[in-house]
Order: structure tokens, then C-alpha cells, then sequence
């Protein structure tokens, strides 16, 4: 029972952190720029106001429209419950397997694409077709990078990949794990439709891909189907924080203060992540849709050298 | 006497199969009679048939011999064996000819009147009684005898619908095929022969030298490989599968090309033993090709039963990837990960049957009802047919690995035995190992990526021509028959122990080495986790499902009570103001696939045609724009393979086939001295 309920606090803190995450990102993107920027919890008003209203639904649209907002939540929040925030709680009921988490994932894109195809309009056949290449072309770095890890680890159980990773300390004193992690950060940027892959704030059809699925969406679907998005970065920001950059073997104490203070260091370090992925935004471009593969490629690349560094040269 | 023994079921399962097809032969006046008679007795036979297969998987039981007659061949007996193996393959075939006799039931009365029915039951009922026999026939002449009356008998049903020229392409190209695969498995048979003196299956192989052996393996790899479908040997399928009525398909690739993995397993595996690496190796490379250059054709084909004949390809490339592993594991002496990774690729096999004569059955309703396999002339078909859509998706989804069905579950378990291989390999292997989950998982995307865009592109939308715009949804029997699949996916992916553990009684048996209750979990008191022992990675498909399903309520609540009761207006589709949409404005088919048929443009060699007409080049009168497509294969090697030997053939004719009775009568002559010769010295 204890394990249920600190898994249910975990879920809470990604469920309740995630979109200010994506308002720390439009922060931190907002500074370079010498603008004011929208206020960091503006993320959160756009939430309630949008689930405050009526929601319109195309005529062509059948049921895979009016359910995929839910299915799409539901998974997201689903694989939020196989990653820990913290390691020291006794969290997991069921181990979190790795592989799943990114399956899980993938069932949530299935349906937004399905969904985007589902109101015959053109700019959902255009997201769906554009997020199916990218998602298709950057899997195999997701996999030799998971793989990676989890071969050190001895395990696919996240909570367990994350434990070894702390007891290493400082993992991105290694070789392989700078490599893994610089793969991980391109990983981020395509899994959460961020420039150089996509462009979050713009709606110009030849730019838009994630964007572009969610056009026919309002109200309470939009509402949950931005939320989704928003729990996913955090989801991936929170699979990289612990394992790249693990905190959790600094914490002296255990019991519920150590727990708070692990979580306290969780939050300083999604902060230092949201920076990072901000300034890799403000640092590119977007690029032209058919560079996005050499993308793809260098991720594999970083992921497939991590690899090899390790398995190869390092036994 | 026990007539519930497994002997007695699998002899009860034959004898229906040939009363099926007897009675089909005897109501030939009355089509309707003929369908049901002829569909109720492959009904009843499968499960006559399953119920032999898991009665002896549960007993414990080694294995059950028939001798239903003396032969008086010499070196031939018409005996029969089942064991634990030849049970697991027994039960894929009797479920997957369960639901499909059941479909044809309704999918079969649009021949009446129209066709030849009766034929059609006789020829169905016979082609699975065929496959049954290669399932349990434990004498390689046996075998090879029933190995060919199934190519025959699925040569008839691929060219039943005959009178279009394309069909009776497709059939000559995999009746030649199928018989190059053959040749080369009659050769190994020969040496088989040669080295051992005997057919029998149960015989010792331990004196065959190591040259025999690499060379049957070679041999016994091609034949089955071509059965099999995999790249470099695939051509014949994308062309057989669509020419095929709809049940024949989901037939043929949901289990007929799985009677290669059972050839492997039975001929190779454990008549040869793998002692040798590189045998795995083989099969290992080979499967990676198949599972990326299947799914890459796959996307880019419009086709419906095209698309997923090449998914077929690629899906065959995961078990050989499987297989790949195991045989590699245990040459190295690793029968842990061997264990493993046969099981991922036998609960591929079972798994891909369930999925793949779901989806094939489901197209076979699409074109049952709209009378086009054209993608681009469908949409909007979940309206038209709702019943038929929702067993298509959850089809789909399990084929796309997704959780909660049971293709996850195969793809888990294929990547879990990758893992463990890693874990305990060497260097050079462990590189092929990587790239065998980068493969892996570039063939799940894209494979995913493939039935959105069938899913999509045929169901959703608006629908592209008045086909689908006035399609019917299909009779119930042959919903019943798809349902049950979808149901079967999804039941054994919440519940993956249900075939896992007949499964590890048929892994425990085969590699002789106790792996039983590798794979264990506990009854719903731990939520019934997949579990592997050796490293304790373990998922559980049902606590995932019901969190789901909890989080979906949570997320309804809870809009409910922040948000309160909000309407939901109906209305048109964004236009960007130009007024009404209409069905070309949507993506097509081509159109989704274009952006991988870029990037991966090495090998589809595509070219395009664009014609305008009219003065001004911005304002053209009419537009025609081709696309063309071709396989790499095809182009660099069978069209030149081709070539070569109708010209050869051309020479070699004209130098030999001189047209003069006394020049045959002197190779008649010439031909019997050297025989007589032959015999005097050898």
C-alpha cells in the first residue's frame, strides 16, 4: 500500500510540475531575447481556460477523434508512473520497464496520428505523415541508448537503471555517457517537437508538425492534449535528470526528509535541463524537414559510438 | 479407451478435414449447403485440432505416433509424430483455421452462383489438411510429399479468382518460386539420404561430416527461406498474397509461411543440432534485411494487401531474428539465452498469426464491401463500418508492438533475449547485436507508421470514391471471425502467460534443457508480471491496462468537475475559408509515405512523370503526374537473373534441340552407356 501511495506522489509531482517546465522553457527562451516573456505558471491559466470552454468537433471526425485526447493523457500519465522522481522511496509496485515506457509512449503518438488523419483536413494528414517519419527515424537511437544504459545497469527496470547510475556518481565523466547523453538531448528536442525538429510556436503549416495534428482540436481536447505534451517533456527531462545527472547519492539522510530533499534537487535539476533545452532551441534553427534525418543520424551516431566506446573498447 | 486422447482428437481432426472436403464435393448443386457443411467441418476439425495440440502440450506427454497404414515404398513410412513442437505449430493452425472457416462462413456466399464453390471448399479444406501433415509428418519423403501438395493446393486458391491476367502472373510467379525452394530442399533430403541412409527424421545425424552438414544447412536455409518470404527470396509474396481471396490470404501468411520456421526448427535445429556460430549469423543477417526492406516497401505501397504482404516480409524478418539469436546462443553454449530468444521468436510466430489473419481479414471485408484494394479510393469507412474498423485497429495496434496486446509482448521478449545475448557475448558479436535493435526498433516505427497510415488513409476521412462512400458493413459471421482475433490479440497481451506457458513446455522439450517456468509470475496477487528470471526484467501488461483505464476516468472526472459540463458543437472541418472540403483536399497515401520515400530513396528507385497541358505553366488546363516506384530486388536481381537465362536457354536450345529424331535417339543411347557405365565402375 505505502508503495502505491509514494508512486502516486511521484506521478503527482510530474503530473502538478509539468507545465511549469514548459513555462520555464519559454522563460529561459524569452530572457535570451530581451523580452518580458509570458509569466512562468501561464501555461496553467491557458489550461483552465481552455477546459472551461465548449469544444468544437468536425463533422468528418468518428470516434477515434473525441477518445484519442483521453487515450493520449492516459498513457503519458501512464508512463509518468514507471519513472521515478526519486530513487530512495521504495516506489515501484512493478518494476518500470524502460522498453515499455517508450512503447507506452508510442501508443499515445499512434492515436494523435490517427486522429490528425481522422477530420480529412490537410494539415493533419501533414503532421501525421511528418511525425511518423521523425518518430520512425530517431527509435533506433532511443533503443541503443536505452540499451546502452541498461546493459550497464544489468537491468531494464528504470528504477534500477537509475540506481546504478547513481552509485557511478558522476556519470558524465565517462565517455559513453557523455555520448549517450548528448544522444538522450537530440532525443528530447524530436520526442517533444522542439527547433531544430519542429517549431512549438509557430503555426505556419509548412513548419508545423506536432502542432499541425492538434489544429482541429479545442477546448477541453486541446486542453489535455497540450497537458499531455507538457507531462512527456517532463517525463524525458526526468528520465535524463536521473540518469545523467543523478543527485540522489548525495542526500546523507533518508526518511521524509531526505525524500523532500531529494525532490527539492529533482526540481534544480529539471530547471537546469529546461535551460539547456532552451538554449539548444535559441542556439538553432529550425531546419529544412529533409535535414532532419542527418539529425536523426547523428543521434544514432552519438548513441551507437556510446555503445561500442563501452562494449568494445572498454572490456 | 480414452477417446479423448490426444491421438484419437488428431485423428478425429484429419478425418473431418477430409469429410469437409468430401461434402463440399457432394453438395456441389447447393452452394449454400456446400459453404456451411464444408466451413462447419473445418470448424469443428480445428478444434478438434487444438484440443489434440493442447491436450499433449498439458499431459507431460514426449510425443504421440500415427501409423494410420504400412507403406510399401521402400524407405517411405506414412507415419506421423507429434510432439511438443509440432503440437505448438498444430495450435496456431487450428486457431487461425478456426476464425478464418468461421469468416468464410459470410465471406465465401459472394461466389455463389458466380464461381465454382464447391471446388473452392475442396481446395481450402485439403490446403489446411496439407499443412497439418507437414506439421506432424516424421519422414522426409513424407514430408516433402506433403510439402508439396501444400504449394500445389495454395497455388489452385492463389489463382482461384483467374480470370484476371494479374492473378495468374502472380500464381505462375509462385508456383516457380515455391519449386526453386524445392529443388534445393530435395537436394538436402538426397544428402540427408546419402550421409545416413534412412528418411527418418528420429535417426542419428551424428555421422553426417562437417562439410555434409554446412551444406544441408545451406540447403535446407533457401528452400525454407523462399516458404518463408524473406529478402532476398520474397518476390512471390507481395504478388501471391493480393491475388488470393481474402480467407486464403490471411491462410497463407498467418501460418503456411510459418511452416519454414518449423522446417528450421525440425530439419536444422534439431536433426543437425548448431554447433556451428555461423549458421546463426546467417539466419540473423537475413532476418534484419527482411524486417527493415519489408517494412520500408510496406509504407510506401497503396496497395491494401500489398502493404501488408510486405509487412508479412518483415514480420518473418523478426522471427528469423529471433531464431537468428537462439541458434547463435547455443552454438556459443548459451542455452539460457538460446531458451529465450525461441521463445520470443516461436510467440512471434503464434502472435503474428493472430494479428496478421486478423488484419488480411479485415481487408478482405474492405474489399468485400467496396471492391478495391486501391487505398486511395477509400475513407471514411469507421462510419460505414464501425464493427469492421474497431477489429481492424485493435489488429493494428498489436502489430504495431503497442501495449496492451500481445505484439508488444513478442517484441519484448525479442528485444529481452537481444539483452541477454549482450550480456553475455564477445566483441564482434555484440556489434551485430546492437544493430540488430537498431533494426529492431526501426522496423517497429515504421511498422507502426504503416498501419496509421492504413488505418488512416482507409478508414478515416472522407471517403475518396463512391466505393467507400456506399460501402455496407459486412455480414456477421465474417465479423465474428475477425473479432475473435482481435479479442485473442488483446486477451494474450494482458495475459501473456496463457501461451507462454504452453510455449515453454515446447522450449523445455526442444532444447532439452530445463527452462520450464523461466518465464513465471504470480496470479493477479503480484498484477501478473511478465517476468524473465535470469535478470528480473519483468512488465505487466494488465496493471498498465487498468492504470490506464483509471487515468482516463481520472482525466474525465476531473475536466468534469474543473471545467463543468461543457457542449460539443459539431462543425465543419477548417477550410482556411475557401469554402467547403472535399475528399481530394485530404493527404493520400502517397502522399503520407512521400516523406520516407525521400529519405530512403537508394531503394525505391522512384522516378516521377509530370505532364501539364495549356500555355501558362502556372495555370495549367489538365496535370498529370505518375509516380513509379520499383524494388531494388527485383531490378538488380531477378530482372537480370531473368534475362540471363532466357537467353541462355535460347543458345543452349538451338545447339541441342535440333529437331531430328535420330540426334534424340543418340542422347537416349549416349545416356544409358553412361548409366551402365556408371553402375559397372561405381
Amino acid at each position: 500500500m505505502i508503495a502505491i501511495i509514494n508512486n502516486l506522489i511521484q506521478l503527482l509531482v510530474i503530473l502538478l510540475l509539468a507545465p511549469m517546465v514548459d513555462g520555464l522553457i519559454k522563460k529561459s527562451k524569452a530572457f535570451s531575447q530581451k523580452r518580458q516573456g509570458a509569466p512562468i505558471l501561464q501555461m496553467y491559466y491557458d489550461l483552465f481556460k481552455l477546459i472551461k470552454k465548449d469544444s468544437v468537433v468536425s463533422e468528418t471526425a468518428s470516434w477515434i477523434f473525441k477518445a484519442t485526447p483521453y487515450i493520449v493523457f492516459s498513457t503519458t500519465a501512464a508512463a509518468a508512473l514507471l519513472v521515478p522522481v526519486t530513487t530512495l522511496l521504495p516506489a515501484v509496485p512493478f518494476p518500470g520497464d524502460i522498453i515499455l515506457l517508450f512503447y507506452l509512449l508510442a501508443l499515445g503518438r499512434f492515436f494523435m496520428c490517427i486522429s490528425a488523419l481522422d477530420t480529412g483536413s490537410t494539415f493533419g494528414g501533414m503532421g501525421s505523415s511528418r511525425e511518423a517519419m521523425i518518430s520512425s527515424l530517431i527509435e533506433p537511437s532511443i533503443l541503443v541508448s536505452i540499451f546502452t544504459i541498461g546493459l550497464i545497469a544489468g537491468s531494464t527496470s528504470i528504477h534500477q537503471m537509475m540506481v546504478t547510475m547513481a552509485a557511478v556518481g558522476n556519470p558524465l565523466f565517462q565517455p559513453v555517457f557523455i555520448l549517450t547523453f548528448l544522444a538522450m538531448l537530440i532525443i528530447i528536442l524530436a520526442e517533444t517537437s522542439r527547433i531544430p525538429v519542429d517549431d512549438p510556436a509557430t503555426h505556419l503549416e509548412l513548419t508545423m508538425v506536432h502542432e499541425a495534428m492538434l489544429l482541429e482540436y479545442s477546448g477541453k481536447h486541446l486542453a489535455l492534449m497540450e497537458y499531455s505534451a507538457a507531462v512527456k517533456q517532463l517525463i524525458l527531462i526526468t528520465l535524463v535528470a536521473n540518469l545523467f545527472l543523478p543527485a540522489d547519492q548525495l542526500i546523507p539522510f533518508a526518511g521524509s526528509g531526505g525524500f523532500l530533499l531529494s525532490v527539492a534537487l529533482y526540481f534544480l535539476r529539471v530547471v537546469l535541463l529546461s535551460a539547456m533545452i532552451a538554449v539548444a532551441e535559441i542556439s538553432t534553427v529550425k531546419f529544412r524537414f529533409f535535414s532532419i534525418p542527418n539529425l536523426a543520424a547523428l543521434a544514432f551516431i552519438l548513441s551507437f559510438l556510446g555503445f561500442l566506446q563501452y562494449f568494445i573498447l572498454g572490456r | 479407451m480414452n477417446w479423448f486422447a490426444p491421438d484419437y482428437l488428431l485423428y478425429g481432426s484429419m478425418i473431418t478435414y477430409l469429410a469437409a472436403a468430401i461434402a463440399a464435393i457432394i453438395f456441389y448443386k447447393h452452394p449454400h449447403l456446400c459453404t456451411q457443411s464444408a466451413q462447419a467441418g473445418c470448424i469443428l476439425a480445428s478444434v478438434l485440432g487444438a484440443a489434440s495440440a493442447v491436450r499433449l502440450l498439458l499431459s507431460g506427454q514426449e510425443k504421440i505416433i500415427l501409423k494410420p497404414f504400412e507403406s510399401t515404398i521402400p524407405y517411405v513410412s506414412v507415419s506421423m509424430t507429434m510432439d511438443a513442437l509440432s503440437a505448438f505449430f498444430l495450435l496456431i493452425l487450428s486457431v487461425l483455421t478456426l476464425c478464418v472457416s468461421i469468416y468464410s462462413i459470410g465471406y465465401t456466399a459472394h461466389y455463389h452462383g458466380k464461381r465454382n464453390v464447391s471446388l473452392f471448399h475442396f481446395l481450402y479444406s485439403t490446403f489446411i489438411l496439407s499443412m497439418l501433415l507437414v506439421f506432424t509428418a516424421d519422414n522426409a519423403v513424407f514430408f516433402f510429399m506433403a510439402w508439396e501438395i501444400m504449394a500445389v493446393l495454395s497455388y489452385f486458391l492463389v489463382v482461384f479468382e483467374s480470370e484476371q491476367e494479374e492473378n495468374r502472373q502472380a500464381g505462375l510467379l509462385y508456383i516457380v518460386m515455391t519449386h526453386l525452394g524445392t529443388a534445393f530442399l530435395m537436394i538436402a533430403f538426397m544428402l540427408m539420404f546419402y550421409y545416413t541412409e534412412t528418411f527418418d527424421l528420429s535417426a542419428s545425424s551424428q555421422h553426417i561430416p562437417e562439410t555434409g552438414r554446412n551444406l544441408m544447412f545451406l540447403f535446407f536455409l533457401i528452400g525454407f527461406s523462399t516458404k518463408a518470404g524473406v529478402i532476398p527470396l520474397h518476390i512471390w509474396l507481395p504478388y501471391a498474397h493480393p491475388a488470393a481471396p481474402g480467407n486464403i490470404s490471411a491462410l497463407m501468411s498467418g501460418i503456411m509461411i510459418k511452416t519454414a520456421v518449423y522446417g528450421l526448427l525440425r530439419f536444422v535445429f534439431l536433426y543437425l543440432g548448431v554447433e556451428t556460430p555461423w549458421w546463426g549469423a546467417v539466419i540473423l543477417v537475413i532476418g534484419m534485411s527482411s524486417a527493415v526492406f519489408g517494412v520500408l516497401y510496406a509504407f510506401i505501397e497503396q496497395n491494401i494487401k500489398k502493404l501488408l504482404a510486405y509487412s508479412s516480409i518483415e514480420n518473418m524478418g523478426i522471427i528469423f531474428i529471433g531464431l537468428g539469436i537462439a541458434f547463435l546462443a547455443f552454438a556459443r553454449e548459451n542455452h539460457w539465452v538460446g531458451a529465450l530468444a525461441l521463445t520470443a521468436s516461436l510467440l512471434h510466430c503464434f502472435n503474428h498469426s493472430l494479428f496478421k489473419g486478423g488484419l488480411f481479414l479485415g481487408v478482405g471485408s474492405i474489399h468485400y464491401a467496396t471492391h478495391t484494394k486501391n487505398m486511395e479510393k477509400l475513407g471514411g469507412l469507421i462510419k460505414r463500418m464501425p464493427v469492421t474498423a474497431v477489429f481492424f485497429l485493435g489488429s493494428a495496434l498489436s502489430i504495431s508492438a503497442l501495449v496492451p496486446f500481445n505484439g508488444f509482448i513478442g517484441e519484448w521478449l525479442t528485444y529481452q533475449s537481444i539483452f541477454a545475448s549482450i550480456s553475455s557475448g564477445n566483441a564482434a558479436l555484440n556489434i551485430a547485436y546492437i544493430v540488430s535493435v537498431a533494426v529492431l526498433a526501426l522496423s517497429g516505427a515504421l511498422a507502426a507508421a504503416c498501419f496509421i497510415k492504413l488505418f488512416g488513409i482507409s478508414f478515416l476521412g472522407l471517403p475518396r470514391s463512391d466505393h467507400a462512400a456506399y460501402a455496407k458493413e459486412v455480414p456477421l459471421a465474417m465479423n465474428l471471425g475477425s473479432g475473435i482475433l482481435a479479442f485473442l490479440c488483446l486477451l494474450f497481451g494482458l495475459l501473456p502467460l496463457i501461451p507462454l506457458n504452453l510455449l515453454s513446455r515446447v522450449i523445455a522439450s526442444i532444447t532439452g534443457n530445463g527452462v520450464v517456468g523461466q518465464l513465471q509470475g504470480g496470479f493477479l496477487a503480484a498484477w501478473y508480471p511478465l517476468k524473465i528470471s535470469g535478470n528480473n526484467n519483468a512488465v505487466s501488461p494488465l496493471l498498465i491496462f487498468v492504470s490506464i483505464l483509471l487515468l482516463a476516468a481520472l482525466a474525465l472526472a476531473m475536466l468534469r468537475i474543473l471545467g463543468g459540463s461543457r457542449r460539443e458543437r459539431k462543425y465543419g472541418t477548417w477550410d482556411c475559408g475557401f469554402g467547403s472540403l472535399t475528399p481530394r483536399m485530404q493527404y493520400s497515401g502517397t502522399a503520407f509515405s512521400k516523406p520516407m520515400k525521400i529519405v530512403f530513396k537508394i531503394f525505391f528507385q522512384s522516378s516521377r512523370d509530370l505532364k501539364l497541358q495549356g500555355d501558362h505553366p502556372y495555370h495549367p488546363e489538365s496535370m498529370e503526374y505518375t509516380i513509379t516506384t520499383e524494388s531494388v530486388f527485383e531490378k538488380y536481381i531477378y530482372i537480370p537473373l531473368l534475362v540471363w537465362v532466357t537467353a541462355w536457354s535460347k543458345r543452349v536450345k538451338l545447339m541441342i534441340q535440333t529437331g531430328s529424331v535420330h540426334t534424340y535417339l543418340l542422347y537416349i543411347f549416349v545416356a544409358v552407356l553412361v548409366l551402365m557405365l556408371y553402375n559397372r565402375i561405381g
